[in-house]
């Protein structure tokens, strides 16, 4: 594997936690495909590791629940490919952390299972969780009492208004904004069957309001590996959350670079919609 | 909606729209109802009654309205060979592109 992982860790400081999230990254920059990332420099001065994010893959190692580690990535706009949080891998491992910064056995056991977690999950990265953004900037443009959003940027989106977001191999599928729009109150969602397999422009199941029935029609080519069973109870999350909570399906991707031959990155389709929307209703 | 296209391709172009199998249909009407996108239209004195009437209004890629149909009358072209179409035109228009560009 010659892959490269920059690893951002907690500050380490505050709590035994976040000192483990330091040791952790200490003994992954043994290994000479890792780059180390100060959360205090890349604060000051992003720019200073801007070649290293580049190269490689951003694994995000947080102590706590505060998730310091991760918001700052999210802050700064960078794509997290992979996180672990120590006092998850803890409480998992049954151990109890306290405050005191110690080392002993238990908290060399946590330093372990947390490097052992990175390090099974950057060989199988295909393999892993599709890791949601930590955040998502969004553009709008209004017309007439309607105010559209797009997000910035990490979507694609085909002309049926649908879009989607990879993450490795896996990658999330839904409605635009403007589709839940026209909608409105959203009342079913009727997902396809896990272990389908789909080409782009296939038919990914559909959702209903009392206005109208909406095919989504699939941006990439793959197969289904997830429903968001979410919305079997709040279908709603689609008309709150439409890039978001509103998520749809979770496909392995089979070609996306063949795909995004057809599709429109997302300032593309921020003025695609502008168009339509313009051209919909005169 | 005179210059109307799909990924850059004019749509007049790309040939996709709604088939009605006259033999299976029974004059329902759903399709009519169901579409948003005035492509049918409805001639009562007329036979059949039921009329592509605007083929290229119809989204491409869209095959919802089949779907309303009981008698499973209405078909749509191959959508392999049509996305594959779309990725021929866009390509030699790219390359075209690029030649009135090394020309100028
Ligand atoms: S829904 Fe089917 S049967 Fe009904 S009018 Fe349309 S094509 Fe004919
Ligand atoms: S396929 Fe979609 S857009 Fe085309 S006629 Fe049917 S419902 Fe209308």
């Amino acid at each position: 594997m010659s892959e490269t992982i920059c690893v951002l860790p907690c500050n380490g400081l505050d709590k035994c936690a976040g000192d483990l999230s330091r040791r952790a990254a200490l003994q992954l920059t043994q290994s000479e495909d890792v780059e180390l990332i100060c959360p205090v420099l890349l604060n000051q001065n992003k720019s200073r590791y801007e070649k290293a994010l580049e190269a490689g893959d951003l694994t995000v190692i947080d102590g706590c629940n505060t998730r310091c580690a991760s918001k700052l990535a999210g802050d700064l706009g960078l794509a997290i490919k992979d996180k672990v949080n120590v006092s998850e891998v803890a409480k998992a491992l049954d151990i109890k952390l306290g405050v005191e910064i110690r080392e002993d056995q238990e908290t060399q056991a946590v330093v372990q299972a947390v490097l052992e977690k990175i390090n099974s999950s950057v060989i199988d990265r295909a393999e892993s969780e599709f890791v949601e953004p930590e955040s998502i900037d969004y553009n709008t443009f209004s017309h007439g009492k309607f105010i559209f959003k797009v997000p910035t940027a990490n979507y694609f989106f085909n002309e049926n208004d649908c879009w989607v977001t990879v993450s490795g191999k896996l990658a999330r599928i839904g409605v635009s904004d403007y589709v839940q729009q026209n909608l409105s109150d959203i009342l079913y969602v009727d997902p396809p069957e896990i272990g389908d397999e789909f080409e782009q422009f296939d038919d990914l199941g559909s959702i209903e309001s009392s206005k109208a029935v909406f095919e989504i029609i699939s941006p990439v080519s793959g197969t289904v590996v997830a429903v968001n069973t979410g919305l079997n109870d709040a279908p709603e999350l689609v008309n709150e959350s439409p890039y978001e909570k509103g998520w749809l399906v979770e496909v392995r991707l089979s070609d996306f670079e063949e795909d995004q031959d057809l599709l429109h990155d997302c300032p593309a389709y921020f003025e695609f919609l502008q168009r339509k929307v313009a051209e919909v209703d005169v | 909606m005179s210059e109307s296209t799909f990924m850059g391709v004019e749509r007049d172009r790309i040939d996709w729209s709604p088939r009605i199998d006259f033999l299976k249909c029974n004059d329902c009407m759903d399709c009519v109802e169901f579409c948003p996108h005035q492509v049918f239209e409805v001639d009562e004195n007329a036979k059949p009654k039921l009329k592509v009437k605007n083929p290229n209004n119809c989204v491409v890629f869209c095959r919802a309205c089949s779907k309303t149909c009981g008698p499973d009358a209405i078909t749509f072209p191959d959508k392999a060979e049509t996305t594959k179409m779309i990725k021929a035109i866009r390509k030699a228009e790219k390359a075209a592109e690029k030649e009135v560009e090394a020309n100028e």
